[in-house]
């Protein structure tokens, strides 16, 4: 079969979700959605945040993004410490640009990662990989464990990499890399 | 004033860096602390925005002092586990901040107006918390509102939280158990160069590891077969000086001389024939005689090594296997010990003998004629360039098909495992186009590795037989000019293609030494691995494990700051039986593993008869616990021998009552082969309800003094469940038993009852008590009830 024939084919099947669909499964998800008209924000004197929604006072709340590596700043997922969910922020332009502001503000907090900028050096021995790297962070100089799972794509470009302590680096886009800079990494994705 | 920049490695290790020691002072007075005041300190090393700045935490008796550095870090960020080089400020750098890394060396100086300090008294303080956020925690402190007081990266994570239990220590008035401040410190560091290690259980700096110390451990596998080695080694010179002599006799000896007529052999060319054969035949058969004994001692090693990491991991406790993916650890068990295969079999003795003979030709040859050589020598540096700057590539294009075929293998498993699912949605088409787009980027980089194969090796040839060709014209140059009779050339030729094989094998000895290393050092890795649960040296050996099960205030977590378990305080009194019903996720099952000491508790204690588990020896607590879970192990083979697993040595007899108690001997016999119907993986396959009947059954046989049943009947259907319910109540009697269930008529004989939440315990008491009390446990029950109502109203 060849390559039309089947995304033909694929397009049909997809077409089968309809505007209704979308309906009822909202009504049976009964989400509630955050906007400048039930909710604002404000950021508590010990830097904490804080919603009050629908009258209701939330103090310390957390920003946790639905899709921290796809759409990092869609979908809000509003939460306290102990996980309830308040609400969630469909998207930043639903509320006015101080309060969006403190959104990403607070997403900076919780989902903080340096991302990498340029690979200096990659150097890879007894099944440890020591990374070298240029990010928005500044120099970082890490740790990585061989073996599968450390070093994975999260989106189609996007590039995680966690060190022997579970911390954090991105890059971005890979395939922005330089060939030297790919050449370091190849092996280990 | 001048301060160093970065407080990192100005903490608490006791190096004697003058500016440093001064500038800690400098700052702690700062803030009006005085030293011998400190109960504990914290440098955080993320700011609470994001990006990396230092905040450092003191404890005292008088409350939290902050000194917050209004700079973002200059310098470089270094995590744990990365070597540093050796400059002056090495050792303090490393050993400074254990867990988490360090900034280098700070360039500039800053005065003390780049800190901001603060004091917060310990009566406004309420509560000192850790949010966890990705990869990173948040100290947030309690005092009229919630405050974040600093952030940090995951490595300092363990400092963190004892930095909050020891504050709750202080806010209560407790006292402060010295060992607390002890075991934090005690953090694993390299003796020799400092690093602190990447893995906390592996007590081994890798970076001092020397690829010749893998190299000394290897070899010691190789020691029991050195009789072997040593013949293997001999046989393979002999095969060699045979070789040699080869291409003398049909070169000088044949042409210069028998058919010259002229030296030694002149005229004998039925005698040089003759030894030409014999010696052709002696290197084969010296040949086959090393490889022999090469491929049956390479396998013995690599039996051996298997063994070995088999047996490694079997010492260790559960948290190495849940660390870990189960795919990852096969890999090396197999994959690593077959690689280190070659390095017995390959490795070691050919690359001797290559040696030999490449130092045994080039000294002939230089012998024969100096000047042929260094002509014959002339490609080389050729060959070894394109050798160095193709290979690399074609290595890189050879794993990225390699990637890609994996990725197309899982892509058919993991499609072929969900056709029903594929069906039932009608995706098939999908799923063809997914695998198109796989098998497009397989096929893709195969090209390329075909592609570059294909020009590289020809090019290689013909450059290796260059030389050969020079020397063929210079030499023919030379015997037309009278200087050089025409079987030294050919026997120059024959040593000269005899050198390129040794030769190439060289050129890939530095990729197959290292990957060889890693594979070693995966191995032993393993090995060195020490076991987090491990029996004390004299640890207490009960024949019979009597009385009552005691936990007093048992904290438990298997991540720093995620408790699972929090403060947890029971007792099951001996031959009596213990419910224990939550919601999924409550704790129930870590429990048990902290119960059962799979896992070791962070506070508190377990205690059998009074005697904490930690003191008894695991064979006294395992012979005594018996387990029935979820999670059934059904290893291949015979049904019979699956029950007897704890207890080989028992009689059919005892096999057959056990499956009989457990109600399994049904249906056992149903089946064509009864007990020896072989099970697990490819043998016949066993329903949930089979298997699980199967491990009460082991269970029955074991005849443990505990019984600890896990969820045991959890993923059964009502009708099996019931059949199972009276086989386990069969086995409980007169045991002391501890069961957990989110069903509770599982529970209904329990003597007594307790209700798990988020890793407390938060009702206990007989069932009667608890339904009186009309808490969570009358909430729980009537939810089940409703849901039995349900199930009635269905099946009827």
């Amino acid at each position: 079969m060849t390559t039309k024939t089947i995304e033909a084919a694929t397009e049909q099947s997809e077409q089968v979700s309809t505007e209704p669909v979308i309906t009822e499964l909202a009504e049976a998800a009964a989400i509630t959605f955050l906007d400048r008209s039930n909710a604002s924000f404000r950021l508590t004197e010990g830097g904490m945040l804080a919603v009050e929604h629908d009258g209701k006072q939330h103090e310390a709340v957390y920003v946790h993004s639905s899709f921290p590596h796809s759409n990092r700043a869609s979908y809000l997922s509003i939460r306290t410490i102990e996980n309830k969910e308040i609400g969630i922020v469909r998207q930043l332009e639903d509320f006015d640009e101080a309060t969006a502001e403190l959104l990403v503000q607070q997403l900076q907090v919780r989902y903080f990662a340096p991302q990498i900028n340029k690979l200096l050096k990659v150097k890879e021995e007894f099944g440890y990989s020591y990374w070298e790297a240029e990010t928005d962070s500044g120099i970082v100089k890490f740790t990585v464990r061989g073996g599968v799972g450390q070093i994975k794509l999260v989106t189609p470009v996007r590039l995680l990499i966690t060190d022997v302590d579970g911390n954090r680096f991105i890059i971005p886009d890979y395939t922005a890399l330089s060939d030297k800079e790919y050449r370091m990494i190849e092996l280990y994705m | 004033m001048r301060f160093a920049f970065s407080l990192h490695f100005l903490i608490q290790n006791g190096v004697d860096d003058v500016q440093s020691d001064r500038t800690k002072a400098q700052l702690l007075s700062q803030m009006g602390v005085a030293e011998k005041d400190v109960i504990y300190e914290l440098l955080c090393d993320r700011s609470v925005e994001g990006g990396f700045r230092d905040t450092l935490l003191v404890l005292t008796a008088k409350g939290l002092f902050i000194a917050c550095s209004r700079k973002e870090l200059e310098g470089e960020k270094v995590f744990r586990g990365f070597p540093l080089k050796k400059n002056k400020r090495f050792r303090s750098l490393a050993m400074v901040t254990p867990g988490a890394g360090s900034s280098s060396e700070p360039e500039a100086a800053a005065t003390a107006d780049d800190w901001s300090t603060e004091h917060i008294p310990l009566e406004d303080i309420e509560s000192l918390s850790i949010v966890n956020l990705v990869a990173s925690g948040l100290l947030v402190v309690k005092t009229k509102e919630e405050r974040a007081i600093a952030a940090f990266t995951n490595g300092l994570m363990s400092r963190a939280s004892l930095l909050s239990k020891l504050f709750d220590k202080v806010k209560k008035g407790e006292e402060i158990e010295p060992e607390l401040l002890e075991k934090n410190e005690a953090e694993e560091n390299c003796p020799a160069c400092g690093m602190i290690y990447p893995e906390p259980e592996r007590r081994i700096c890798p970076k001092c590891m020397k690829k010749s110390a893998i190299f000394a451990r290897l070899l010691k596998f190789a020691v029991p077969y050195k009789k072997t080695v040593a013949i293997v080694i001999f046989l393979m010179l002999l095969n060699a000086v045979c070789a040699l002599a080869i291409p003398y006799l049909t070169g000088t000896v044949l042409f210069d001389q028998a058919l010259a007529g002229k030296g030694a052999f002149a005229g004998q060319i039925g005698l040089v024939v003759g030894l030409i054969i014999l010696f052709r035949t002696l290197s084969l058969l010296f040949g086959i005689l090393y490889g022999y004994l090469n491929a049956k001692m390479a396998i013995s090693v690599v039996f051996d090594l298997k063994s070995a990491v088999f047996t490694a991991m079997q010492r260790l406790s559960l948290s190495f296997f849940q660390r870990r993916q189960t795919g990852h650890l096969m890999t090396r068990i197999n994959n690593d010990s077959t690689e280190l295969q070659f390095f017995f079999i390959d490795g070691l003795s050919y690359f001797i003998v290559n040696l030999m003979n490449i130092i045994g030709i080039t000294v002939i040859l230089l012998m024969l004629d100096w000047k042929l050589t260094l002509l014959c020598f002339l490609p080389l540096p050729l060959v070894i360039l394109l050798v160095q700057k193709a290979f690399p590539k074609l290595w890189r294009l050879s794993w990225r098909s390699h990637r890609r075929v994996s990725a197309l293998n899982s892509m058919i498993s993991d499609s072929i495992k969900g056709t029903r699912v594929v069906k039932a949605f009608g995706m098939e088409k999908k799923e063809m186009t997914r695998f198109h787009g796989v098998n497009q980027n397989y096929a893709g980089a195969e090209q390329r590795y075909s592609k570059l194969s294909g020009t590289i090796f020809p090019v290689l040839n013909v450059l290796t037989q260059l030389g050969g060709m020079l020397i063929w014209a210079f030499g023919g140059w030379m015997i037309m000019q009278g200087e050089m009779p025409f079987g030294l050339l050919l026997t120059f030729v024959y040593y000269m293609y005899m050198l390129y094989g040794p030769i190439e094998f060289m050129n890939n000895i530095v990729g197959w030494w290292s990957h060889c290393m890693s594979a070693g050092q995966r191995i032993f890795e393993i090995q060195d691995a020490v076991p987090e649960v491990q029996d004390k040296e004299d640890a207490i050996h009960l024949s019979t494990l009597k009385g009552d099960i005691e936990l007093s205030n048992v904290t438990f977590g298997y991540e720093p700051n995620k408790p699972i378990l929090k403060g947890i305080n029971l007792k099951v009194k001996e031959g009596e039986m213990l419910g224990i019903v939550g919601h999924s996720g409550a704790g129930k099952s870590t429990l048990v593993n902290v119960i059962s000491r799979l896992y070791e508790v962070n506070e508190g204690a377990v205690r059998f008869g009074g005697i904490d588990v930690r003191d008894l020896s695991s064979s006294s607590l395992r012979n005594h616990i018996g387990i029935v879970s979820q999670e059934i192990y059904v290893f291949s083979g015979s049904i019979a021998e699956n029950i007897a697993y704890v207890n080989p040595d028992c009689s059919i007899e005892e096999i057959i009552y056990a499956s009989r108690i457990a109600g399994a001997h049904d249906f056992i016999n149903k089946l064509p082969d009864g007990y020896d119907t072989i099970v697990g993986t490819g043998g016949y396959d066993l329903s949930g309800g089979e298997k699980q009947r199967l491990s009460i059954a082991r269970a029955v046989l074991h005849n443990p003094r505990l019984l600890i049943l896990d969820e045991a009947t959890a993923s059964l259907d009502t009708e099996t469940e019931v059949q199972i319910q009276e086989a386990l109540e069969k086995l409980i009697r007169g045991r002391t038993t501890i069961a957990i269930a989110h069903r509770l008529s599982t529970l209904r004989n329990a003597h007594y009852l307790a209700v798990v939440e988020d890793g407390k315990i938060v009702e206990e008491g007989s069932h009667s008590d608890l339904l009186a009390k009309d808490g969570s446990y009358a909430g729980l029950v009537k939810k089940h009830d409703e849901a039995l109502k349900m199930n009635e109203v269905v099946l009827a």
